[in-house]
């Protein structure tokens, strides 16, 4: 048989070719889960905080002395156990594990770690705290003891974290080899990772995937439309209002936690702010339940107090409804503190990001109820980092998740007397929110905490360091076929990739 | 002429130091400090220390002329510096990069070109008429509609409904030419509509013109077919001004197509770019946004080039 082909016949079937179903985007390979990541890491250095999309990567190369276990509580990683000596020493025990690389996992990479993590010139989001380590000693290969310079009864919390993995001492410059489940294998910066699964992990029988291929899709509405389309099986940080059509749509599901939380802060080195009388007049000026509905789709909760959750041991609800809507308090409130004329100032925000941006403007239309009218000021979120870290501003949005579920979590966003930065207040310094910060961390009773926390809340509440708007939901969307992956509860949902050793997708 | 193409070369390195030193300035100029956000994402608070040291290893402490003078200097031997996050040299993105741009561009632009030349000379040929009107109309409906919504409603239908195409991202094309293809066609499809109208209004507008000429009518009354006076007069005389049109929008898409590569996920210099200066990373935006503007000037200088060749008159000016 002759087969020819003239020039109608080809141009036929070149125009054809865009509507030829094309295979998707999502990896063939059986065993391989296809990961939609809101944002491409910037970078992945173990011990820097490179944003949660980096921590994410993190979560699947590496593993620290302690982790979460799916509710949420502590549990062991490279160490088994771990116990107080006295007021001033915590011991961990390793277990037998090994690095990447194949070599055992060791009390000397722990110490090696800690002391690069603490080094001058260290750019390790835990540097501050490593200070208050006086000694990493190593009695034996598979015993790490830490003597704190005071008690420290965060620090097994502190080890949990995703900025404080152990890496091997015999890494080569530059490089930082981990132990845990998955092997990076291939990256294009800004585009896609690919990794494989670690064949040593410590935990027999993990990771059940045979790898994971990561891309990232920047643009919301192309991060869901490539999971409905198939392309792909489990995306991160669902926008609220593709949440319904995922939960509704019977190939999909949805695992969303109410995690992260958007709150108020201020600038208090100059009038009106400075004076916490107008601070919790703002407070009581929101209705949260309308924020909620307008900024994210009805996903979410009001908060109305310090962001500690109703599940958390160290919840009181006493203080529950601490700001709650009381338009004739605010106002109230306003003139005692010689505002009954109203007062006109700026509220910073950023227009990059829509939850920031849809959470301003209400405010401004809530506040402006009891008199307090705002100039919305929404530049790039560098712009905005830059300008609320320098205390440009009156009143600013903020939004973030605690750093674990510890009360202790939230201290970066209260403490006044730490350096200026955007995420908390400027110029808000209450010594008695200092000292009791201290304290409950140097507290190792738990009913004894727990008192602290709540003297605490009492005091923040009167004296509004930060204003709490609402709880939003945070979202993972995936094909019904994936398993064993679960959103962590609460402040933790940012630590949800630790379960992707137990995920597995048919 | 070797004198009229050294004083254009000349004027066009001027130009390309004037847009570096501009740019330079400008996004040094800007505030947001990439030490202080590299290390604050995720909504945490960086410790001073941490980010005066970050600072002083990336050389950003440094006085802005004896930057500005590194800069220089590294441009001199074509050395584009390291990113400011991980320090990975940004001459290698670029080169991964800039061929995905170009490809995207260059095949709407062929698109464009297969689509609006034909149909504008269908259009000229039949003018007045109930084909002309519509051809026009939708060619005015294509011009009006936003890139980023063409791209919006292609994913909605080609992706989620129909699920004929992946909904966005890119696979190189030596590991899956059939699927780079896939991918490249929802993007490359949304910039050459709004192209193509143009080209549809430039060969009818340019086609008419010539059909009204002396000569086209000297040879229709010859008895010359259609065919010949279309393939001979009209498409010819019409190509100039579509070359010029095409080349002049080509020019501009190559920094203008973000807002397509970020709908579809092509992972082009457009998308960096964004990227970049969304992290301040000085090094990346500089050099993304010299590399650009020395095609542009390159792309300028071809055209003046052939000009000269073309009417003489043009390197005596």
């Amino acid at each position: 048989m002759v087969m020819s082909v003239n020039r109608r016949s080809l141009i036929a079937g070149a125009a054809a070719l865009p509507f030829l179903r094309m295979p998707g985007a999502r990896a063939a390979t059986p065993g391989v889960l296809t990961f939609g990541l809101s944002a491409p890491p910037a970078a992945i250095q173990p011990w820097a905080n490179n944003g949660t999309a980096a921590a994410t990567i993190k979560l699947m190369i590496h593993r620290g002395l302690v982790s979460f276990d799916p509710a949420g509580n502590l549990r062991g990683e490279l160490a088994e156990s771990w116990t107080r000596e006295g007021d001033h020493a915590w011991v961990f025990k390793l277990r037998d594990a090994k690095f990447q690389n194949g070599e055992k996992v060791t009390s000397a990479d722990v110490k090696w770690t800690i002391e690069q993590i603490a080094a001058e010139k260290s750019t390790a989001y835990f540097r501050n705290e490593m200070q208050q380590i006086e000694k990493v000693e190593t009695p034996d290969d598979l015993t790490v003891r830490f003597v704190t310079k005071k008690p420290l009864a965060t620090l097994p919390i502190w080890m949990a974290s995703y900025h404080l993995p152990i890496c091997s001492r015999n890494s080569a410059k530059g490089t930082f080899v981990g132990a845990g489940p998955f092997v990076l294998k291939e990256q294009e910066r800004g585009v896609s990772i690919d990794l494989e699964a670690f064949p040593g992990y410590y935990k027999k029988g993990l990771p059940k995937l045979k790898g994971i291929r990561v891309i990232a899709y920047a643009d919301e509405n192309l991060r869901v439309a490539a999971l409905q389309s198939g392309d792909i099986d489990l995306i991160e940080y669902v926008p609220w209002q593709a949440m319904t059509a995922i939960s509704d749509n019977p190939k999909l599901k949805l695992d969303a936690v109410e995690g992260a939380f958007m709150f108020l802060v201020f600038n208090g080195s100059k009038p009106p702010f400075n004076d916490p009388r107008v601070r919790r007049a703002v407070g009581h000026a929101i209705k949260r339940d309308e924020l909620v509905k307008a900024a994210f789709f009805g996903r979410g909760a009001a908060l109305e107090h310090l962001p500690i959750a109703d599940s958390s041991a160290f919840f009181n609800p006493e203080f529950k409804n601490g700001w709650a809507y009381d338009p004739a308090m605010s106002k109230k409130l306003l003139a005692e503190a010689g505002f009954a004329s109203g007062i006109t100032c700026s509220l910073l925000s950023t227009a990059q990001y829509g939850m920031h941006k849809d959470t301003a403007e209400v405010v401004q239309q809530h506040i402006a109820a009891v008199g307090i009218n705002v100039t919305l000021n929404l530049p790039d979120w560098a712009t905005r980092v830059a300008i609320g870290n320098r205390g440009q501003y009156d009143m600013a949005v903020m939004g973030t998740a605690a750093d674990s579920n510890d009360p202790d979590g939230i201290a970066a966003l209260i403490d006044g007397s730490l350096s200026p930065s955007y995420v908390r207040s400027f110029g808000v310094k209450t010594e008695k929110i200092t000292e009791l910060l201290a304290a409950g961390r140097a507290e190792l009773d738990d009913a004894k905490r727990k008192a602290i926390y709540r003297d605490l809340e009492k005091v923040a509440i009167e004296e509004a360091p930060l204003v709490g708007l609402t709880w939003r939901s945070q979202g993972y969307g995936m094909r019904k076929g994936v398993t064993g992956f679960q959103n962590m509860p609460g402040a933790l949902t940012f630590y949800s990739g630790l379960t992707f050793e137990t995920a597995s997708v048919d | 002429m070797l004198g009229f193409a050294a004083r254009r070369l000349a004027a066009s390195l001027v130009l390309v130091w004037v847009v570096a030193s501009l740019v330079f300035l400008v996004i040094h100029l800007i505030p947001g400090d990439p030490a202080e956000l590299l290390l604050s994402q995720g909504g945490v608070a960086p410790d001073p220390a941490s980010v005066a040291d970050l600072r002083a290893h990336l050389g950003l402490d440094r006085p802005l002329g004896a930057q500005y003078l590194t800069y220089l200097n590294g441009l001199l031997h074509f050395d584009f510096g390291t990113s400011l996050q991980d320090e990975h040299p940004v001459a290698e993105d670029i080169v991964l990069r800039l061929p995905r741009t170009l490809e995207l561009v260059g095949v709407a632009g062929l698109l464009a070109v297969v689509i609006g030349l034909p149909l504008g000379v269908m259009a000229a040929l039949r003018s007045g008429q109930l084909v002309d009107r519509i051809l026009s109309n939708l060619a005015g409906l294509a011009l009006s509609v936003p890139v980023f919504v063409v791209g919006t409603l292609l994913v909605l239908v080609l992706a989620q409904k129909l699920h004929w195409v992946p909904a966005g991202g890119f696979v190189a094309l030596s590991v899956n030419p059939l699927r780079h293809f896939g991918l490249l066609m929802m993007p490359a499809g949304t910039i050459a509509l709004g192209l193509a109208a143009v080209v549809f209004r430039v060969t009818r507008g340019a086609a008419l013109e010539v059909l009204e000429r002396d000569h086209v009518r000297a040879a229709q009354a010859r008895g010359a077919s259609p065919a010949v006076i279309i393939r001979r007069h009209v498409v010819r005389n019409a190509a100039t001004s579509v070359i010029t049109v095409v080349g002049l929008h080509l020019g501009a898409l190559l920094g203008g197509t973000v807002l397509v590569e970020y709908v579809f996920n092509w992972p082009g210099l457009s998308g960096y770019l964004v990227l970049a200066v969304e992290a301040r990373d000085y090094p990346a935006v500089l050099a993304i946004v010299l590399v650009i503007s020395a095609l542009f000037v390159l792309l300028n200088l071809i055209v003046e080039l052939l000009y000269g060749v073309i009417d003489p008159r043009v390197r005596r000016a």
